[in-house]
């Protein structure tokens, strides 16, 4: 029996009247309609039954059935299969059960509908604003379909996030908005005994974009993959390509298997360029800046190669629904031959030095420590789940593009620190290069572009998935009509991983925060890419100084 | 590690390094060839080609440089090749007409009807339209919804005082 089956009838026997309509458009997903008041019970289900939990997604139908609907998303990796679980509550109503005191990754999603669409969840241990600024005026929720996508409010006055309380006896360190070790704006409130982390409360979500809002008003489908490259800037390639299969999907647009071999390439080539980017940002953090130095520099190959390939350094805008721009031509792929050969020989240089350099290992050895049962729990991604011995890739467990036809290994390492997580990002360059000489030998020929004429049958859902270099992307589009999604939904890895952290830091040195932050390879503004109207950074700022001035305040007093 | 590779860093912009063929610049219009159809600004992901017509006889195609993204989808889509992307990079400027492109075609009128595409709603440029692709105040440059064939004052006004809303359904 096929998986979505077996896991439906199984939903099915055990629930009965709770589950309303079970939908299979592929093999690989599995979309369960169900009433609200068992979400309880049918999502520790499927935990129970070995789903990995990956993200909520929220969305307005209010214009069509007066509801807003809630969707949260499961992976089973060894079946190929994802399951989404769909269900609706009234507009004036929105009350759903909490998942998150049993499925703490959920709590993330759960908060964001808080916020955006106004939803209330029961049971939540943390209810509080997650996405919009903190001046954001109450009872406005920017995501509902009323609200234009360009609104800009009356700011509210006298707010500021209320952080977590600290542990008794701690003191607490501010990081960020803007910190050295961070390269993007997020703050954290480290609470520290001595030098010991005892806690930690993360305020971020301060590159909000609109992205998702935007696509969703203004533009069509197919200008899309453009912005969603715009998400993220190292793995620009996986989040368009993610968001082009979740439509194709939607549409039964079969692309040709050379365009497959394309982007293939393209994610190898792009997972090349971002690994060894973190090698030497993790060896800039840690102070060994030799390899920062080294790292770039092959890096920069990679580089040079892609701008020749696609015309751009970055965002190569290669990829929309259909297929790919540009075609490999003989000159492209004998260049990245060549390319791939130096970059492997260096590689092995710089791996040695690595591997061979002791205070490398004093530094990341035990350090950001949690067990596979709590990383499993907390459903991280990528190479920080495979630094922590949970087996998951997605270009294994969920094949696309072309990697159902490419043999490579999928590192894990069980030691549970930062040092795996370097190992497994060493490995995984390697493996890269693999797939690529492979993809190369393997293209069949064939045209890159395949016709996507644009009408797509309205409110489809369809879900994607897509290893990025951090970690797992998923994308979930609604189709919606006048030529553009309903609803589109981006998580990056950075999301659940970044919910995580907190763990990883509990008892570790302070002097580790940097390294044990940048062991995931946060990208906040992967993470903050949701639909708030406008960039509120600079007002976000602000309050962050408040808060530093009062904590400081609180500091003063507390020493007097 | 070290030692082998040596120095690496070039010398820019001391000595020019020019980029690939390959490489996707700022595009370019060639008037002659442009027949004023709308496709790139139909495609235009960061809507920085405008359209408008300034009367029945004259379209204005403005580009504006400074919210280009390169990607260079408005050559791909061009039936015409009127748009060639060119390898330059060096666009800091502190005027913002330095990267602006401004493309004013003469407009042949349907010699049937006057101007066929008044009379459906079907065709693509009025679908254009209605998704927000034209611009009525190039000034502004803000994107408004709404067009008219011939030149309205009303409308002119109305959209050059255009801001943002600041409450629901404004």
């Amino acid at each position: 029996m096929k998986a979505a089956e077996n896991i439906s009838k199984k939903l099915k026997d055990r629930f009965g009247a709770s589950v309303v309509k079970t939908e299979s458009p592929y093999d690989s997903r599995l979309f369960v309609e169900i009433k609200k008041e068992a979400v309880k019970e049918i999502s520790n289900e499927l935990i129970a039954l070995g789903a990995r939990y990956l993200v909520g997604v929220g969305y307005d139908s209010i214009k069509r059935d007066g509801n807003l609907g809630m969707v949260h998303t499961f992976s089973f990796d060894r079946d190929d299969l994802f399951v989404c679980i769909k269900m609706a509550a009234p507009a004036d109503s929105p009350v759903f059960d909490s998942i998150t005191p049993d499925i703490p990754n959920a709590g993330w999603s759960e908060r964001e509908y808080m916020d955006l669409l106004g939803m209330k969840f029961t049971g939540h241990p943390k209810p509080k604003r997650l996405i919009l600024a903190d001046d954001w005026p109450e009872g406005i929720y920017p995501l509902r379909k009323e609200v234009p996508h360009n609104l800009m409010p009356p700011a509210a006055e006298d707010v500021a996030y209320q952080l977590d309380e600290a542990p008794e006896g701690t003191t607490t360190v501010p990081i960020g908005p803007f910190h050295t070790c961070l390269h993007e704006p997020a703050h954290f409130a480290v609470y520290v005994d001595g030098e010991t982390i005892k806690g930690c409360d993360y305020r971020g979500f301060m590159t909000h974009r609109g992205i998702e809002k935007l696509c969703t008003t203004e533009v069509s489908y197919n200008e899309v993959p453009f912005i969603a490259e715009r998400i993220c800037g190292i793995c620009g390639s996986v989040h368009a390509t993610s968001y082009s299969q979740a439509v194709e999907l939607a549409a039964g647009l079969k692309i040709s298997r050379r365009a497959e071999f394309i982007r293939t390439i393209m994610l190898e080539i792009e997972r090349l360029h971002s690994h060894l980017l973190w090698l030497g940002v993790a060896g800039h953090l840690i102070g060994f800046d030799t390899v920062f130095m080294q790292a770039w520099r092959i890096r920069e190959r990679i580089m040079w190669l892609a701008e020749r390939i696609t015309g751009n350094r970055k965002t190569y805008g290669m990829i929309v629904i259909g297929g790919v721009r540009r075609d490999l031509t003989p000159e492209n792929i004998q260049e990245l031959l060549d390319v791939l050969k130096k970059v492997e020989e260096e590689m092995l240089v710089v791996q040695k030095a690595i591997i061979g350099d002791t205070a490398i290992h004093k530094r990341t050895r035990g350090v950001g420590c949690i067990t596979k049962e709590e990383a499993v729990k907390w459903s991280l991604v990528g190479p920080v789940a495979r630094a922590r011995g949970v087996d998951i890739d997605t270009r294994r467990d969920h094949p696309y593009a072309a990697y159902d036809e490419m043999k490579f290994d999928v590192p894990v390492f069980d030691s549970c620190d930062v040092w795996a997580t370097v190992l497994v990002r060493i490995v995984e360059t390697f493996e890269a290069i693999k797939i690529i000489r492979q993809a190369v030998d393997k293209m069949p020929a064939g045209p890159v572009m395949t016709e996507f004429d644009e009408a797509v049958k309205p409110l489809v859902h369809s879900i994607s998935a897509v290893e990025a270099p951090r970690g797992e992307v998923v994308h979930y589009v609604i189709t919606g009509e006048d030529n553009r999604a309903d609803r589109w939904r981006v998580r990056a890895p950075t999301y659940p991983n970044l919910q995580g952290v907190p763990m990883m830091l509990l008892n570790d040195q302070f002097a580790d925060f940097p390294i044990i932050l940048g062991s995931i390879d946060p990208c906040f503004s992967c993470t903050d890419r949701v639909e708030v109207v406008d960039v509120r950074s600079g007002r976000v700022s602000v309050v962050g100084r408040n808060e530093l001035e009062e904590l400081s305040r609180k500091k003063n007093t507390g020493v007097n | 590690m070290v030692l082998k590779p040596g120095v690496v860093t070039l010398k820019y912009p001391f000595e020019p390094h020019p980029a690939p063929e390959t490489f996707r610049g700022a595009p370019h219009w060639d008037h002659h060839k442009c027949v004023g159809c709308g496709a790139c600004s139909n495609h235009c992901s960061s809507r920085c080609i405008l359209v408008r017509d300034m009367c029945q006889e004259l379209r204005v195609m403005l580009y504006d440089g400074s919210r280009c993204t390169y990607c260079g989808r408005c050559a791909d889509v061009c039936p015409e090749k009127a748009i060639t992307i060119s390898t330059g990079f060096e666009y800091a400027t502190g005027d913002k007409n330095d990267i602006t492109e401004r493309v004013e075609l003469f407009m042949l009128t349907c010699q049937r009807c006057g101007r066929c595409y008044d009379m459906e709603h079907t065709n693509a440029i009025d679908r254009l339209d209605l998704r927000g692709y034209r611009y009525d105040n190039l000034e502004a440059r803000a994107l408004i919804r709404k067009t008219s064939d011939q030149f309205d004052q009303k409308l002119f006004d109305e959209t050059d005082k255009f801001a943002r809303p600041t409450k629901i359904g404004e």
